[in-house]
């Protein structure tokens, strides 16, 4: 199974983090109710726009398997928090909430 | 304070079977100047070929109304709603919590013409819900109809902001005046035709953002389709 992760603005889409785009170093868990993304970055332009951002943010795991229709797994963030640990060079993201979809169940999928 | 901004100055994309013009930042146009404007986030004019659109995407905590101006529109969500509007119809769906839905062209080869509009909610976690609603075109003659406000209606799509959106046409000549309270601001959309706006001239694609302005006073100088939003 293929795991591409992305990072977008909640509003109009703009990508900030995109596995496929750029080599990332990652992971994730749950923490209670919470999901929490800890990613490798050093501090740039793209952290400091998201955590502009932070309010609005979406994460999404898309899950791609030769024999399965692709999952896609949406992650809101809604209130975080959002943090960068700058010694760490680790942008923190916690997820409020997490729903699933395969968009081959909906008429049209492209 | 009216502002305008020329259709011709507006950001364009075109994606071979899209063709949008974003008033406010939007996908990988980025202007951190023009990401709002009272509580509006999104005004796309959208051209979407026959049989092309956006396939399954979530939204969350945003209102999000579609004005179909010609055509049809399809929309599909995981909540089990799938609708198709025409023009004369108005779709308005609350993200709230989250919601996943695919929208695209319901006819196979005609194109379809609308305004895709998001607004921040009154507040942040409702229920995720969608409705559309069908407007009498009669009444859009030389008078504001209400297609969506906070209260609905039988021809108003309901939204969860202090807002009203209104739509008209007005015939080549004829006037009408529009009221601002202290404190609000507009957004005015003409979609086709040459309007005179107090002191102010737009024309097709043409869009302008108004504060402290008592009264507004529009005169039309050919047939304009026109859309005027009343915002917080």
């Amino acid at each position: 199974m293929k795991e591409q992760f992305l990072v977008k603005h909640a509003v109009g889409g703009r990508t900030f983090l995109d596995s496929d785009k750029t080599e990332l170093t990652y992971h994730y868990e749950q923490a209670g109710a919470s999901w929490v993304f800890s990613i490798e970055l050093p501090q740039n332009e793209t952290v400091e726009e998201i955590l502009k951002w932070k309010e609005e943010l979406n994460v999404f795991l898309f899950h791609t398997s030769a024999d399965q229709p692709t999952k896609k797994i949406w992650f809101y963030v809604k209130d975080g928090p959002v943090d960068y640990d700058e010694g760490a060079g680790l942008l923190r993201i916690t997820a409020q909430s997490r729903i699933e979809y395969v968009p081959d169940s909906f008429g049209f999928t492209s | 304070m009216i502002k305008v901004y020329p259709s011709a100055e507006r950001h364009q994309v075109d994606l071979g079977w899209l063709r949008s013009r974003p008033s406010f930042s939007f996908g990988q146009y980025f202007d951190p100047a023009n990401t709002a404007f009272s509580v509006m986030r999104v005004c796309n004019h959208d051209e979407i070929d026959g049989g092309r659109g956006f396939g399954p995407h979530p939204h969350s905590d945003m209102e999000v109304v579609t004005i179909v101006l010609s055509g049809q529109i399809k929309h599909e969500d995981n909540l089990g709603n799938a609708v198709v509007t025409e023009a004369g119809g108005v779709q308005r769906m609350t993200a709230g919590t989250g919601i996943v839905h695919a929208e695209y062209n319901a006819s196979a080869t005609e194109p379809l013409n609308l305004l895709q509009l998001w607004f921040m909610p009154r507040e942040r976690g409702l229920a995720p819900s969608f409705e559309a609603k069908r407007y009498d075109e009669s009444k859009l003659a030389n008078a504001w109809l209400p297609v969506v406000a906070p209260e609905g209606s039988e021809q108003a799509a309901k939204i969860h902001q202090d807002m009203t959106i209104y739509m008209s046409r007005l015939d080549a000549g004829k006037q009408l005046s529009f009221e601002q309270k202290a404190g609000r601001s507009a957004y005015l959309y003409v979609i086709e035709g040459q309007l005179q706006v107090n002191n102010s001239s737009l024309a097709n694609g043409d869009t302008a953002r108004i504060t402290d302005t008592p009264r507004l006073e529009l005169a039309a100088n050919a047939p304009t389709h026109l859309m005027l939003i009343d915002l917080p």
